[in-house]
């Protein structure tokens, strides 16, 4: 078997789950049923996510660019993750760090930070995509062909910061299949390995970021009740307090610090860090202008240091069990996940914090890793016993629109199932208003610019009239990756105006592209032979779905003449993806889809029959006859979706 | 209009066993979730999606003993929305208003006991009134003009609600 696999030219792509740490990246694929972590030729699981650009315009990634870092502060990114997703003025930007920032010019351009690297100009995406280039090949060493990735993030990631994440994926030439949470693809490894049913917590604390999400497991169903945490909190943070003081013991004054010095700092901080996880005193020596200098840190020095870091953790935690309308006694255990919960004051605190011993019989560094695996292998529908499995999350900020005065109104809260929707109605306020500004924004303060500002656009051509006539309708939708699309409707006097914005964080889709081309070594050629790859693989995948429905589903044809149909769009998409004009592919695969449309809504009824079979059989038609899209539903619901239920919406 | 107990094949009545409609929302979640149809076309793929959303907000909506009330006056034809409500009555007013203040002191003074005894006492007031009101649906035929008696109790339910939200937006600051 094993050599077979390995002769054999034709490789089928096979999933994979990337584990995208600010410290640390691992790929992971599902092996005979059982997730493993993918090694490289040293036999190590890790990749440092530190990507060095040197003179030549080479990219180095991992071990060899950590080693680069000291000698080339600025021309080394460790941590890329703290900045994904995140504008110019972001404050990470002053944090204690080693990198030169582009001033941006336009508003457009700080809406994304930006590194100066030598003569260029380099975004957190394009970073992130070089990581995840590495871990590409990684996995192809392996399996030679790499099929649909699951990235994951950390549950608190805000919308832009996803997108940024998707973005840098499709960047490295990745085809994302989805984004999981972090915590999520965590919970769904240890669920399946400890086969455990209960409530639990997921406490992960890595390099740069912490989440806790409450779930429960519930016999293959992983069902988020809450998530909570910090985007930039994490064993960095810990790194830089202690740093802080060994400048601080060293002597260097705050306002003149070179580079290499900091970084130097950083560095001998995290070793001292490591080391006092195991004994209670660690001694280290530092490179500085006139010789070596000797420094000793104490366990409970670095415990009084991090104090602060850690207890910021507490605050998210109650927060979570509050939303999940829990307490901490309720809960059947505490998994721990992340690099920095292995520092034993944090294992301390959550203990006390939880009121009972965490647990860490799985290792924190994989486990995430390992989930994101499972997840590709059950969405590449590679899993056997797939429909066993359920992971419903949630969103994990409030999704809302910018009102009178600055006041957020909140269309989706925090800890709503996802995918959701929702819709509000909002009318003018002045006389003769022809234009709706729309601000959209993530967060939960009250004020919009307390929030994270996502997207804004203007809808124009409203006929003048009196205020409070015009209607427009504003409809939100999240879809499984947690990733938000806006429609907005103006429905006054027959006119239907429709303006759809995806939220962006600085980057446009064209950016991305060009980007991609830029990347490419023959630009525009390759980018076209990328194109018809990408087809086939999406043509031949609709093409095995429909080839299996007919095996199953062949009696909810309405006669011969729609298999006829679709057996015609069919032979045309097999004849197109035998042939090499993506365009072609494209165009028949939506034949295809069109003519599968009503065929596929009523097997979708037959399997939401099924799911619901034996229970109440009456309730179960009603259902069928009722379930439609969500545009009819949300037309009929608007403006039911306020908080509070008012069924007037709010002005604007 | 679409109704979230059809869409989640319910009985449509206030009194729904919480233990039931979870399952009942997983079974659905099982066949209809974007997971499930990840390898499948764009077209069904879309229709996956737009019933998940359209499963989890009827689930979001039959949890919120307000937003379910709300669903069955709606399904019986009495408009509801404060705007369409009738008036609170003034002694609840009142009452809420002498809560309010009370929980300001709290907050003033950063008694964070104080201010869970209070969210506490409002919770079982919550409990009576939910429990009433499941006897008055109970009680009345799904006909407009005799449901419509429960409308001052959804009011109050409102009232009490957003006390609750307040006290834990309170709780939140003064215990971090
Ligand atoms: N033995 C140890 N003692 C203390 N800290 C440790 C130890 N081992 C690892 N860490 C810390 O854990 C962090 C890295 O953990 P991990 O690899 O889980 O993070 P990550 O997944 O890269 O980050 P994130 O999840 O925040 O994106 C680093 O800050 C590292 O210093
Ligand atoms: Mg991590």
């Amino acid at each position: 078997m094993a050599l077979l696999e390995i002769f054999d030219p034709k490789a089928a792509p096979r999933p994979i789950g990337i584990d995208l740490g600010t410290t640390n990246s691992l790929v992971a694929r599902v092996r005979d049923g059982k997730p493993v972590v993918i090694t490289d030729c040293n036999a190590e699981k890790l990749v440092p996510s530190v990507v060095h650009y040197d003179p030549r315009g080479r990219v180095i990634v991992g071990v060899d660019a950590q080693r680069l870092a000291v000698d080339f502060p600025r021309e080394t990114i460790v941590s890329v993750k703290r900045f994904m997703g995140r504008g110019a003025d972001d404050p990470e930007t002053r944090r204690l760090g080693t990198y030169e920032f582009v001033e941006p010019k336009t508003p457009e351009e700080a809406k994304s930070v930006r590194f100066k690297i030598r003569d260029r100009s380099v975004t957190p995406v394009e970073v992130s995509a070089e990581v995840l280039k590495v871990l590409r090949s990684l996995a192809e060493d392996e399996l030679r062909s790499v099929g649909g990735v699951v990235i994951t993030v950390p549950a608190y990631f805000d919308d832009a910061q996803r997108q940024a994440t998707k973005d840098a994926g499709k960047l490295a030439g990745l085809d994302v299949l989805r984004l999981l949470n972090e915590p999520t693809a965590a919970a769904l490894a240890y669920g399946l390995e400890k086969q455990k049913n209960g409530l639990f917590a997921v406490y992960d604390l890595g390099g740069g970021t912490f989440d806790v999400t409450i779930l429960l497991l519930d016999d293959g169903v992983f069902q988020v009740r809450s998530t909570g945490g910090d985007s930039a909190l994490g064993g960095d943070d810990m790194d830089r307090a202690l740093a802080e003081r060994l400048l601080h013991d060293l002597g260097v004054p705050v306002e003149n610090r070179p580079r290499e010095l900091v970084r130097l700092a950083l560095d001998t901080a995290r070793k001292i860090k490591h080391g006092l996880t195991e004994t209670d005193r660690v001694e280290a020596e530092i490179e500085v202008t006139g010789g070596t200098r000797k420094l000793a840190v104490t366990r409970a020095e670095f415990d009084a240091l991090i104090k602060p870091i850690v207890e910021r953790t507490g605050v998210a935690c109650r927060r979570a069990l509050r939303d999940a309308g829990v307490s901490a006694d309720e809960l059947d255990g505490v998994i721990l996940v992340g690099g920095s919960t292995r520092v034993p004051y944090v294992r301390q605190y959550v203990e006390k914090l939880f009121g009972k011993p965490p647990l860490c019989d799985l290792d924190p560094e994989e486990v995430v890793a390992l989930g994101a695996a499972i997840q590709a292998d059950i969405l590449a529908g590679t899993k056997e016993r797939a429909d066993e499995i359920l992971l419903l999350d949630v969103l994990p900020l409030s999704l809302g629109l910018e009102t009178m005065g600055g006041v957020v109104e909140k269309i989706l809260p925090r800890n709503t199932t996802i995918p959701a929707g929702a819709r509000q109605t909002f009318t003018t306020y002045a006389d003769n208003q022809t234009g709706f500004d729309l601000h959209i924004v993530q967060g939960e303060r009250e004020l919009a610019i307390d929030c994270r500002s996502l997207a804004r656009f203007v809808l124009k051509g409203i006929p003048p009239m009196p205020a409070g006539l015009a209607r427009l309708e504003v409809t939100f939708r999240v879809d499984a990756d947690g990733l938000l699309s806006v429609t907005a409707n103006e429905l006054t006097t027959g006119v239907e105006q429709k303006v759809e914005v995806k939220p962006s964080y600085g980057l446009t889709d064209e950016e991305v592209e060009t980007m991609l081309m830029a990347a490419l070594d023959h630009g525009e050629e390759d980018l076209e032979k990328r194109q018809l790859i990408e087809a086939r693989v999406e043509a031949e995948r609709v093409v095995l779905a429909t080839k299996k429905a007919l095996v199953a589903d062949a009696d909810l044809l309405e006669g011969d003449e729609e298999r006829a149909r679709i057996d015609e769009a069919l032979a045309g998409l097999e004849e197109a993806i035998r042939g090499t004009r993506a365009a072609i592919i494209r165009g028949r695969t939506e034949v295809l889809d069109d003519v599968t449309h009503g065929w596929a809504g009523r097997r979708m009824d037959r399997a939401i029959a099924r799911a619901i079979a034996g229970k109440d059989v009456t309730a179960i038609e009603g259902t069928v006859a009722k379930a439609r899209g969500v545009e009819a539903h949300l037309a009929e619901h608007a403006g039911h979706n306020a908080p509070d239920g008012d069924a007037s919406g709010t002005g604007s | 209009m679409i109704d979230p107990f059809q869409t989640l094949g319910v009985e449509a009545r206030f009194d729904l066993d919480p233990d039931d409609l979870a399952r009942r929302h997983r079974d659905l979640s099982r066949a209809l979730h974007p997971d499930r149809y990840a390898g499948a076309p764009a077209a069904e793929r879309r229709l996956s999606l737009s019933r998940a959303i359209e499963v989890n907000d009827a689930f979001r909506v039959l949890k919120d003993p307000i937003r379910r009330a709300e669903a069955l006056l709606r399904r019986a034809g009495v408009p509801v929305g404060e705007t369409a409500e009738p008036k609170p009555s003034p002694d609840l007013l009142m009452e809420m208003m002498e809560r309010r203040e009370e929980l300001g002191d709290a907050r003033r003074r950063k008694d964070l006991d104080a201010v869970r005894a209070l969210a506490e006492a409002i919770r079982g007031r919550e409990r009576e009134v939910l429990a009433s009101m499941g006897r008055q649906f109970a009680a009345s035929d799904p006909d407009a003009t005799k449901l419509a008696v429960v409308l001052p109790e959804l009011g109050e339910l409102r009232y009490l609600r957003r006390f609750l939200d307040e006290a834990s937006a309170i709780e939140e600051e003064l215990s971090s």
